[in-house]
């Protein structure tokens, strides 16, 4: 066996809080280490990731503060990692599932020679290393896969892992990199915000989606009034992306997001196969919808045969109505 | 600009996955199409071809019949293909898959590579970072805006807020959302013509490959074992009669979910 131990988490910073997989990560990594949980972090000003790294018990925190990590780039944030991963020898890393998570795995299990296991929903060590469950094609088939050498790196599925504090004061190592210049190529010109407060869909443990039964764009305000007041995302089906009625970042799908929220609501969505690709693995499914023969309705937990444009509504209502009794 | 776009064929999403339980290889012998996501890489590419100028090379690694993604993409208006197709790489992961698109990629003239964000059925999404990596270029990854300027790309990358732009020299690798563009469907015209474009079939020692960095053997993952999820069952299913919000919300509680 080799000497590396312990699991490196690949911090995601995200507006002054670390991204809740990166808590899940470190909470998983915790329960099996074998060895020390060292999380590494990089951003323009890291404070606040290395006070919450500590709070969820992490033993370590790798920091490297400087003015290239303030937005994400996949060039220095890999040389980032690969700087940590020489300090800390871990057996295992683990990356956010995020975009930026995979390009930054991806370009470190190449640099690295290491084998890369992609999307986990399940880990738990063995003797020599890991195993990993991973649900492919949609989630019809579930995998269990380990690597044959180590070190190894991973990328976490949002949700999937529970988030337990256990604080701790973490030692904290400056690192120093010298960024690779063709990462540094990649000029960051501007960051444009147009959904400000938006429930990042992939992370969201609620998800409120519409379709083509919400009937005209108008009314997908309906599937955003709920969301809101349950503190969920909202998602759609491509239907409806197609129309133009919604973004499609907020897709979900075979070629949208794929999502596994604690509860997902699926209003006037038919449950096309490559719609449920993205979201059956929701732990709860609630389905409204006015055909009592759609699709959907094979694969909800809880269905409510009959008509959006006035369940959802009185839906958002028993919702404040419950709260504000609370 | 050239441009090389990286093409994979898959399983269509109606199809039966199977995995065969001895090598858990999936069974190919099913209907297979040009990955979805690769149209929007192709479109782009055509795109900047036709503004720019240049020639788009579309390049895939696969079994023999995977022939027909790259004749779809010559059909769409690519101008020629690269297929790399051998036994020893039957079974490579995402890395060992990145390593023999570099290797080939290194025998195409290109400024730009463009990639597919995603394979509908690898889903990994990692395949594009691991072939910048692999070329020494930068990458742009989850692009929903591309603009050519000289020998410069200026970018729109997705966030959950909005987009981060960017620019960046060439030679680089970028990955495309679903978004992008509206994919062409490739006329009579293209169909025809694809047939007459010349498709350059390389193996594994065409390319120099290290055999022992490819396939089954050569990935360093592999599969332990593969189920079947219990399929997801129909749960309570009840007809809306006035009180339908108030029984979801019941049906929530009873779940601890409000
Ligand atoms: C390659 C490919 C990739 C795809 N990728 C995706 C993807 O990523 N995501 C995705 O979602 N789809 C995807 N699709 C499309 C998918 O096949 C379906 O066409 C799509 O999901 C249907 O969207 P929908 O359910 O909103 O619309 P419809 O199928 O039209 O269903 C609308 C539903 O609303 C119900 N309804 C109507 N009015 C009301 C009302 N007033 N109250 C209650 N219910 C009502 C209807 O009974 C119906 O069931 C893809 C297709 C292909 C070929
Ligand atoms: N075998 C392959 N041949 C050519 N391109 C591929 C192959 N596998 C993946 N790609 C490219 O990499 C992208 C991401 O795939 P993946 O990492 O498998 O999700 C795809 O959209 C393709 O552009």
């Amino acid at each position: 066996m080799s000497n590396q131990s312990g699991i490196l988490v690949v911090a995601e910073p995200k507006d002054g809080k670390l991204a809740n997989v990166t808590l899940e990560s470190i909470t998983q990594a915790r329960a099996l280490a074998g060895g020390p949980v060292s999380v590494v972090v990089a951003a323009a000003e890291t404070a606040p990731y290395v006070a919450a790294a500590g709070r969820y018990g992490a033993d370590r925190v790798y920091v490297v503060e400087s003015p290239e990590a303030a937005v994400f780039r996949p060039g220095p944030f890999i040389d980032v990692v690969a700087a940590a991963v020489a300090a800390a020898e871990p057996a295992l890393i683990l990356c956010a599932g995020s975009p930026d998570g995979r390009d930054i795995a991806a370009g470190c299990a190449a640099r690295l020679g290491a084998g890369l296991l992609v999307d986990i929903t399940g880990l738990e060590a063995k003797d020599d290393g890991f195993v990993t469950t991973h649900p492919c094609f949609g989630g019809t088939v579930i995998v269990d896969k380990d690597a044959t050498s180590t070190p190894v790196v991973a990328t976490v599925r949002p949700n999937v892992f529970a988030r337990e504090e256990a604080p701790k004061e973490p030692e904290v190592v400056n690192l120093s990199v010298d960024f690779a210049p063709a990462g540094l190529l990649a000029k960051v010109l501007d960051v444009v915000c147009e959904n400000l407060g938006i429930v990042s869909l992939e992370e969201a443990s609620v998800i409120v989606a519409g379709g083509r039964g919400v009937g005209k764009a108008e009314n997908f305000k309906l599937i955003e009034e709920l969301a809101s007041e349950l503190g969920a995302a909202v998602g759609a089906s491509r239907a409806i992306v197609d129309e133009g009625w919604v973004p499609h970042q907020i897709q979900v799908g075979q070629t949208g997001k794929t999502v596994s929220p604690q509860l997902y609501i699926a209003c006037g969505i038919s449950g096309a196969i490559q719609h449920a690709a993205g979201m059956r693995t929701a732990k709860n499914i609630v389905a409204i919808n006015r055909d009592p023969e759609a699709a959907i309705f094979n694969f909800a937990d809880y269905g409510v045969v009959g008509d959006l444009l006035t369940i959802v509504p009185a839906l958002t209502e028993e919702i404040r109505k419950r709260k504000a009794a609370s | 600009m050239n441009i090389a776009v990286c093409v994979k064929q898959v399983i269509d999403t109606e199809a039966e996955k199977k995995l065969d339980p001895a090598s858990w290889r999936l069974d190919r012998n099913v209907t297979c199409i040009l990955n979805p996501y690769d149209e929007y890489a192709v479109e782009e590419a055509l795109r900047i071809k036709e503004a720019h100028g240049g020639e788009v090379t579309a390049v895939c690694m696969g079994p023999k019949k995977a022939e027909d993604a790259v004749r779809k993409a010559l059909a769409m208006g690519a101008d020629k293909g690269v297929i790399v197709t051998d036994d020893a790489l039957a079974g490579s992961d995402a890395q060992a898959t990145a390593y023999v698109l570099a290797e080939a990629l290194k025998g195409v003239e290109w400024d730009l590579v463009i990639f597919g964000v995603r394979s509908t059925d690898g889903e990994t999404g990692c395949v594009p970072a691991a072939v910048a990596e692999r070329l020494g270029v930068p990458l742009l990854s989850t692009l929903a805006k591309v603009e050519v300027q000289g020998s410069n790309i200026s970018v729109h990358r997705e966030t959950e807020q909005g987009y981060v732009a960017y620019e960046c020299p060439t030679p680089a690798v970028i990955s495309v959302i679903k978004g992008i563009n509206e994919p062409r469907y490739p006329s009579m015209k293209g169909i025809m013509g694809a047939k007459k474009k010349p498709i350059d079939a390389k193996d594994a020692s065409a390319l120099s490959l290290d055999t022992s960095q490819v396939g089954q053997s050569g990935s360093k993952t592999r599969v332990l074992s593969a189920r079947t999820p219990e399929p997801r069952k129909a749960g309570e299913k009840i007809e809306d009669d006035g009180t339908g919000a108030q029984k979801i919300v019941e049906f929530l509680a009873s779940q601890k979910l409000v």
